[in-house]
């Protein structure tokens, strides 16, 4: 049973760290690949991805190519870069949001060889957790020393205070846009009065001004 | 005897190292794994992704294109045997749901080419369920958990958990109910705007045309009126 602990302990590190089936895209060698996360604040999120490089000669795709990495570049609802980092060809990123809004994930490969792709895609699978999805239970059941019914609750605690804060931040959305409603509606109506006084007066200009050019000019 | 007790130690490790990759894949895979990702489709582009299924399994895609002129996208989802699945020609939004799966790479296309200008932000969602009757689901805590201690166990405390659960639960469907309310506020709200945008519109229409009409007749009339001979 001794030895069965490093083994279990190197196979849960590898569900850690490979998202198993998730879904995958295929992307060039300058190409840059965004994703945009809105989440609230305070949420973490967990990226897990893996690469696999198109083999001519074989014909399919090579698992985990050494000497390959991927740029991940992080930017929160204000355009700053929280997170600016190269990882290997299999990589795992988290960052915690501080403020609630949309967040942008951005992938590139860093390889600067031309002949490394030639003329090849590369194939990316990504998964993206977010809120209570990046917790890991089992581990959390073995900090806490849980039985399973505690952990299931905690689940479910952990899930519905997720609900929670997603629709609190939905409530503050949803306020911005009616105060943007609103502001078009006014900016319409005050727009539309404006226009129409401009065309009368203008219109009265007009014809003041081409009868006493006329009039001057002895035509009538 | 000691080759016996090396035996069962390999067939103990064998067995838990199997259990701990269906652990794995659970994690991965699971009873439903749900993918959502939000992407700028450039202009004249076409983005496609790719998802693992397993034979008789369910795959459900679900798309909105969120921000873009014209908030319309082309999509085709593609089996893995090559088959069009589906195929939609400059749609907002659409779901689809293909049960039961073949094993292989289903694709599924988003279609900007025929935007020359306009950046689409299209958000889309994979569900995929694995195959049916598979009991994996929760079970593997039970053994990564603490051994259940019901001495100890006050069904207090389960009742206070559910308790808390059950109020959270109620303060979430209140404040949905109240978001309905504001949402369905501000669509009445805008679809009002656009009626008196419209209204307003075809007034302005008219007021120019009034005063285009009074100014070619004044003009008129200012020549008719003085057409008398001068000496």
């Amino acid at each position: 049973m001794m030895l069965t602990a490093p083994g279990a302990g190197i196979i849960i590190l590898f569900a850690w760290l490979s998202p198993s089936n998730a879904l995958y895209f295929h992307i060039g060698e300058t190409e840059k690949k965004c994703f945009i996360e809105e989440i609230p604040d305070e949420t973490m999120v967990i990226g897990k991805y893996r690469t696999q490089l198109w083999d001519k000669q074989m014909g399919s795709f090579l698992q985990a190519t050494p000497g390959l990495g991927m740029h991940v570049e992080i930017k929160d609802p204000d355009t700053k870069i929280i997170l600016s980092r190269q990882y290997g060809s299999d990589g795992r990123f988290t960052f915690t949001s501080h403020t609630p809004g949309e967040h942008q994930i951005c992938l590139h490969s860093n390889s600067t060889k031309m002949a490394l792709f030639a003329g090849g895609k590369l194939r990316v699978h990504l998964d993206i957790q977010v809120g209570e999805h990046t917790n890991n239970y089992p581990e959390i059941a073995a900090k806490d020393k849980l039985t399973e019914l505690q952990l299931r609750a905690r689940q479910l605690l952990d899930q519905v205070e997720q609900i929670q804060k997603e629709q609190n931040y939905q409530q503050y959305r949803e306020e911005r846009f009616r105060m943007t409603s609103e502001s078009t509606n006014q900016h319409v109506l005050w727009w539309s009065i404006a226009q129409t006084l401009i065309l009368i007066v203008t219109g009265i200009w007009q014809l003041k001004h081409l009868k006493s050019f006329f009039e001057a000019k002895k035509l009538v | 005897m000691g080759s016996m007790f090396d035996l069962s130690a390999a067939v103990r490790l064998y067995l838990l190292s199997c259990f701990v990759v269906s652990v794995d894949i659970t994690l991965g895979l699971g009873q439903s794994q749900d993918t959502e990702f939000t992407f700028q489709l450039p202009a004249g582009r076409t983005e496609c992704f790719y998802q693992t299924a397993t034979k008789n399994g369910s795959l459900e895609v679900e798309y909105q294109v969120i921000a873009g002129a014209g908030l319309d996208v082309g999509f085709t989802l593609i089996s893995p045997s090559g088959y069009k699945l589906a195929s939609e020609f400059r749609t907002s939004d659409g779901i689809h749901t293909v049960e039961p799966t073949e094993d292989g790479d289903y694709r599924l296309c988003f279609d900007n080419s025929f935007s020359k200008l306009s950046e689409k932000m299209v958000f889309f969602e994979v569900i995929v369920e694995g195959q049916p009757g598979d009991a994996w689901g929760d079970e593997e805590w039970a053994d990564m958990a603490e051994p259940e201690s019901m001495v100890e166990y006050k069904l207090e405390d389960i009742r206070e958990t559910m308790d808390s659960v059950h109020r959270h639960l109620e303060r979430s469907r209140q404040l949905q109910t109240m978001l309905r309310a504001f949402e369905a506020r501000d669509r009445y709200l805008l679809e009002d705007n656009l009626w008196r945008v419209s209204f307003w519109s075809s007034m302005s229409l008219l007021v120019i045309l009034t005063v285009a009409v009074t100014q070619v007749y004044t003009l008129r009339r200012l020549f008719d009126d003085k057409r008398v001979c001068k000496p």
